[in-house]
């Protein structure tokens, strides 16, 4: 049984509805269409689907972007139920790195069900999927308790990433990526380039003296700690053929 | 499939490691080392690498500074650039001309029986 979740921005912009019936009419074709579920601002998202696992859903599809995955992430991961993709306008990096095109075509991808398992990150209790970056980062990070990084540069970011074009996310690690911008040349002549360094783990802490920003699939969460783990292969996906993992 | 290696870890210039760093995969390091450094495969230690510590991998290439011991169970190599100040221990080595070495030597199997 499918249940699929229409995130609100698409049903508030006419210039979807005409994608949105080509999906629908597409998913009765294929012998997959269920029940929708409308999200909206102060209906809670993981009540919603909740209720219809209850109901015996066992995939949930979302129609929107990243931001609509990150809404329901929690509670599909915790009841063990498929995640599927219809991506629909921006901000859709996800169903890019899983192989599922816009639109219309992601249909006959949810038909094929191609399913992976993949790992989940977790920051401070809450889950992410593809990464998260700290674009000023000027921290302690300790790694598993056993060693500590720092930044012997002004200028810094970091980049925690589960899955990514370069990162595999059925590993049981996460990547923690530093960007340090190092003086190379004389004098004058001396320009600074990034340099980067590439830790593969499974957990991490970061600490920090005054509060800093952290950009979590997208959202920021601002504090002085923050720690990151990983789940592995924790959740279920339905995949194209031409994801990069 | 991803296109690098997941399970390398590079530490480069501009970055400081301290502590008892372990890895499973190859390490290759450009930046700052202090504690001890230890692998089971490859580690290639780099002309910027500045180094405070005790090092154990399977094979190795040095061409930065390494201030600690050196243990290598398989193939050492110490490049022209290299400077160690350290016991060094290996079951094979190749010494490039200009590398320089302030400790003992020991190729008598030690490296291995270590790890046993």
């Amino acid at each position: 049984m499918y249940c699929y979740l229409y995130d609100e921005y698409i049903q508030q912009n006419k210039r979807y509805e005409r994608e949105l019936l080509k999906i629908e009419n597409r998913l009765t074709d294929l012998g997959i269409a269920g029940k929708i579920s409308r999200l909206a601002l102060f209906r809670n998202a993981e009540e919603m689907i909740r209720d219809e696992i209850q109901r015996g859903v066992q995939t949930v599809v979302v129609l929107g972007n990243d931001e609509t995955v990150r809404k329901v992430i929690d509670v599909v991961a915790d009841c063990e139920v498929v995640l599927g993709i219809i991506p629909i306008g921006p901000g859709n990096e996800l169903a890019r790195m899983m192989g599922i095109p816009e639109g219309v075509a992601a249909c006959d991808i949810l038909s094929a069900r191609r399913i992976e398992t993949i790992d989940v990150g977790t920051v401070n209790g809450r889950r992410f999927v593809t990464g998260l970056s700290v674009p000023d980062f000027h921290a302690e990070l300790t790694c598993e308790d056993q060693f500590r990084i720092t930044s012997t540069s002004r200028r810094a970011a970091l980049e925690i990433r589960n899955l990514a074009d370069v990162a595999d996310p059925c590993d049981g690690k996460f990547e923690a990526v530093i960007r340090a911008a190092v003086k190379t040349g004389w004098g004058i002549f001396g320009r600074k380039v990034f340099k980067e360094s590439v830790f593969p783990m499974k957990s991490l802490a970061i600490r920090s003296d005054d509060p800093i920003s952290l950009f979590v699939d997208g959202e920021e969460m601002t504090s002085t700690r923050f720690d990151i783990g990983i789940e592995p292969m924790f959740l279920r996906v339905i995949t194209g053929k031409a994801r990069v993992f | 499939m991803p296109s690098t290696n997941t399970q390398e870890t590079i530490i480069a210039q501009g970055v400081k490691v301290e502590g008892d760093f372990r890895s499973d995969g190859d390490v290759v390091i450009d930046g700052e080392v202090s504690g001890t450094v230890e692998t089971e495969k490859f580690l290639r230690i780099g002309e910027t690498a500045r180094i405070k510590a005790d090092v154990k991998a399977k094979s190795a290439v040095i061409a930065g500074e390494v201030q600690g011991n050196v243990t290598v169970h398989e193939m050492l190599e110490l490049l022209a650039t290299s400077r160690v100040k350290g016991d060094v221990a290996t079951a094979r080595i190749s010494v490039a001309a200009g590398a320089q070495v302030n400790g003992r030597l020991s190729m008598d199997g030690s490296a291995n029986s270590e790890e046993e």
